[in-house]
């Protein structure tokens, strides 16, 4: 043992109990006479305290392991401008948490557009509320810069500090173990992803084990056909409507819904057409009959049975037999426009609300713009082109009949900013008298969604007198955004 | 006094207490609810409409610097002061003129008449060297009987063993504390109390009370031998102890003037204490530490950028070196360093600090300017020299430094403590950076 070691022990122990070791000989230090133990114990722990602290070494590290310093910046950092604004941001934001997270993002976007990059000593405030905000860390890269990046790789490596791994490099789903053999989770996850980029591969992989899962397997990765579906499934399909399985046959027939071009979708046809008659000689009407019990055939498309007991669900069944017949029945049998089809249901809600779902799962664009005409619905909004979607959902506000809160998720949906048009009319919903709620719930992407022509008008309305304090913090939120964001872009120009 | 001129908001923000209380300032700094604002060399002024009836009346002593203001807030300085400051600084303040509003004037008169008392009080205790000598023949014996405490706690230490002392409830170190602040020993008792909890948060415990213990046993030592210590030794012990110089005497004592240059500057904040320790840099080559505290919730000391030359006189304490100095004038910065200077290897840096061991036993903390050192990531984080050489940082914000640095060979300045740097200031491409 070495002298400190012996000390160490002495001490810990005590000198009532333990001897007290000599001096080391190297040290040359010799006790005078007639010391206590306590005595000798404590002169020699100041002299290990001096002497430990007057002899440290360096460490050594393997340098093998150490990683490469960073590779030279290919962009130049941003201007001074733009730096300080960014410190702001990072450092000491003048905006609330959620327009923060989106000025951020904003910055990096001007940046990559720019060509230029994030300074270093900010980086590490960037990856940080990266971290803590996806929207931030799916567009640090590029503006990161060099630099930014070397930092990441550290951080995934784990050599350097803690941080989570970023965004992508999850668990790759292992392609290499036999598909048969996962658990049906991760099978009909691997499923998905193939279904993604080679629906034909997935069909075939499925088709191949079919007799050989259960129904529970049967049916998770028939309703991953749901991506990519295309009429080359029709054949697996058909095959499913005769499983031993509600499950899985109730998964076929609603992916046969909306493959109105099968055989499925012809069957249904023929059972729509008998069902329609039009009346009345002025104004056109459709009079709609309930469908017959249903045939084993009709059975086996998924039409209901009848009960044990009470009523069968007539209306149920004209139901799944207007969702698997071809739209286009209807305008044949009417033989009319589109328009003037729909037109001919207008006492019949129940059969539009169907004919909505139909058109919105087979994102059937004519129907969708016809259907648009005469109800707003966030399913059919969603089928159009963005440029389309923004004009319907202003004519519905237009209109005057929109429920405001049902505008809400539709609103939010859109992409930014809106038009003027759209904003303009958003406003004056939100300035209304009872506007106050509305503003709050668009609060949250309110700044982002208005355009910045409006900006003006935003500043009219905060300066405006209002009670209403939830409505000034909207108007003020979206203030501050858009002359933080000029400031943005006059900072990077 | 034209001398300290507008302040920049970066100063302003500096003397912010908390993020909160800047934050509530931005929000009042705009013309809207000031009125009779106004400011001269040495105040700035102005009255805030609060939601109460009568308007908060704000003053600050820009030179001190002190604030005042009639809000109930505790935070200081509150954010009607920020506020203000924050006008000013900007040059949006409307100045009312050259007449001072009432309540400026009088709390500055206050202020002045309570600094002569307190300097009649210092001269007329420095007056009667009779009651002067009395003082601190009683002090002395309060100390001496302490120390001789301390030692005989000491002895009864080792004797039960350093693993029973560990067992021991903190309200135990805590009492030893208190019988040295009794003694007028608050330096030793602030030692024992961090060994308080330093017995359970350190995984190497045993030596460290081990060492320290040692330590304690040679400053009784050097204690009663302090007639036999040189002026500069004692000095040393003094500080070890705890036993603070009358800033007015050093301030007589010497005026070194500059330009200093800003090494690297660190606070801390133990929950009851900040401290702000400012290592300079003389046009002699003379390295000093200037320290600031302030008690929580107070304002500290504007803190120096690393890298900056100030124009600042400066008084030292005595002691070795590099010995704690003070400002002995208004500091005026006077432009960026392009750098710290030649620097040393990581096995120079240690032969320093065993030399400075040598000389003075107490000091725990010494300053190094490395040169062609790397940071390199690990847990916490190294600091690495071209032959190979490795210390730990401590206290380091490393993905800061690795973002600086890039890991590339660059100069760093810290602290070397316990065979540890703290890193404070970098320097990459010719700018001095604080990580």
């Amino acid at each position: 043992m070495t002298w400190l070691a012996d000390l160490r022990s002495s001490a810990l122990v005590g000198t009532g109990r333990h001897a007290v070791p000599a001096p080391a000989a190297e040290l040359e230090f010799r006790p005078p006479d007639g010391l206590s133990r306590e005595e000798l114990l404590l002169d020699q722990a100041a002299l290990a305290d001096v002497v430990t602290r007057a002899a440290r070494r360096p460490s050594m590290v393997d340098t093998a392991k150490l990683p490469d310093a960073a590779p030279p910046e290919d962009a130049r950092p941003a201007s001074a401008d733009a730096v300080r604004l960014l410190d702001l941001l990072l450092n000491q934001p003048p905006v609330g948490p959620e327009l923060r997270t989106q000025l951020v993002t904003d910055w990096l976007q001007f940046a990559a557009a720019s060509g230029r990059r994030v300074p270093h000593r900010l980086i590490p405030g960037v990856l940080a509320l990266a971290e803590a905000k996806p929207a931030v860390a799916e567009h640090v890269d590029p503006a990161i810069g060099t630099r930014g990046r070397w930092l990441q790789g550290l951080r995934q490596k784990g050599s350097g500090p803690k941080g989570p791994a970023p965004k992508g490099s999850g668990p790759h789903p292992a392609t290499t173990i036999d598909w048969a053999e996962l658990r049906t989770a991760d099978a009909t996850a691997e499923l998905e992803r193939l279904r993604h980029i080679d629906p034909a591969a997935a069909r075939d992989r499925v088709h191949s084990h079919w007799d050989t899962l259960s129904a529970r397997e049967r049916a998770a990765h028939l309703a991953a056909f749901a991506i990519n579906l295309e009429l080359a499934d029709e054949g697996l399909l058909e095959k499913a409507l005769d499983d031993k399985a509600i499950s899985v046959r109730d998964v076929a027939a609603d992916l046969l819904d909306r493959l109105p071009g099968s055989a499925r979708g012809n069957r249904m046809a023929a059972r729509l057409k008998p069902l329609l008659r039009v009346k009345g000689l002025l104004r056109k009407q459709f009079e709609i009959d309930l469908p017959p019990d249903p045939d084993p055939a009709a059975l086996r498309d998924g039409i209901a049975a009848a009960p044990r007991t009470g009523e069968p669900d007539r209306l149920g069944r004209l139901d799944t037999i207007i969702r698997g017949a071809p739209l286009g029945e209807w305008t044949t049998v009417a033989d009319r426009s589109t328009a003037a089809t729909l037109a001919m249901l207008d006492g019949e809600p129940r059969v539009i609300d169907t004919i909505i779902a139909t058109a919105a799962l087979r994102a059937d664009a004519e129907w969708v713009r016809a259907l648009l005409d005469i109800r707003t619905d966030a399913g059919l909004l969603g089928c159009l082109p963005a440029a389309e979607r923004e004009q319907a959902l202003l004519r519905h506000i237009r209109s005057g009949t929109a429920q405001p809160m049902a505008l809400v998720p539709l609103l939010r949906d859109l992409p930014r900013p809106w038009g003027p048009p759209l904003a303009n009319a958003v406003l004056e919903l939100l300035t209304a008298k009872n506007g106050g709620q509305l503003a709050t719930m668009l609060s949250g992407f309110l700044p982002m969604a208005l355009p910045p022509d409006t900006a003006d008008q935003c500043r009219r309305l905060l300066q405006r007198s209002d009670d209403d304090g939830p409505r000034r913090r909207v108007f003020r939120d979206v203030v501050q955004y858009q002359s933080f964001r000029q400031s943005l872009t006059e900072a990077f120009q | 006094m034209s001398f300290m001129g507008r302040w920049s908001e970066e100063r302003v923000i500096s003397a912010a207490p908390d993020a909160p209380s800047l934050a509530a300032a931005r929000k009042l700094a705009r013309s809207g609810p000031w009125s009779d604002t106004g400011s001269n060399d040495v105040l700035v002024w102005g009255k805030c409409q609060g939601s109460g009836k009568t308007p908060y009346q704000v003053s600050v002593d820009i030179a001190a610097p002190a604030y005042r203001c009639s809000c109930p807030s505790r935070k200081f300085p509150c954010k009607h002061a920020l506020a203000l400051l924050l006008l000013w600084a900007r040059g949006e303040m409307a100045d009312g003129g050259a007449e001072t509003a009432d309540f400026a004037e009088e709390w500055a008169a206050q202020r002045a008449d309570r600094a002569a008392a307190r300097e009649r009080r210092q001269s007329e205790q420095q007056t009667d060297p009779a009651a002067q000598a009395k003082r601190l023949a009683d002090r002395l014996t309060l100390m001496d009987a302490g120390i001789a405490d301390f030692a005989r706690w000491l002895t009864d230490l080792v004797r039960t063993g350093l693993a029973s002392a560990r067992n021991q409830p903190y309200s135990w170190w805590d009492g030893v504390a208190g019988r040295l602040v009794d003694a007028q020993l608050p330096g030793l008792a602030e030692q024992v109390r961090a060994m308080g909890s330093d017995v359970h948060a350190r995984a190497d415990w045993a030596d460290h009370l081990l060492l320290r213990t040692g330590r304690w046993w040679a400053m009784t030592k050097a204690w009663t031998k302090r007639d036999e210590l040189t002026a500069t030794e004692f000095a040393d012990l003094r500080v070890a102890v705890g036993w603070a110089m009358a800033s007015a005497e050093v301030q007589a004592a010497e005026s070194l003037p500059g330009p200093w240059l800003v090494l690297g500057a660190h606070r801390s904040d133990d929950g009851r204490l900040q401290q702000q320790r400012t290592w300079l840099r003389g046009p002699d080559e003379t390295v000093v530490v200037v320290l600031d505290f302030a008690a929580q919730g107070e304002a500290l000391a504007t803190p120096q950028l690393a890298g900056a030359l100030l124009d600042v006189t400066l008084a030292r304490y005595p002691g070795s070196a590099p010995q704690r100095a003070m400002f002995t004038s208004p500091v005026a910065p006077r432009g960026l360093a392009d750098g710290l200077g030649g620097g040393c290897s990581i096995a120079q840096a240690l032969e320093m600090e065993s030399a400075a061991v040598a000389l003075s036993p107490w000091r725990e903390r010494h300053p190094v300017l490395f040169a062609g050192v790397r940071v390199c990531p690990g847990e916490p984080g190294w600091l690495l020299d071209g032959s190979g050489d490795a210390l730990r940082l401590v206290d380091a914000p490393v993905d800061s430094l690795l973002a600086l640095t890039g890991s590339h060979p660059i100069q760093l300045f810290g602290e070397l403590e316990e065979g540890r740097v703290r890193p404070l200031a970098v320097v990459v491409d010719g700018t001095v950076l604080t990580p």
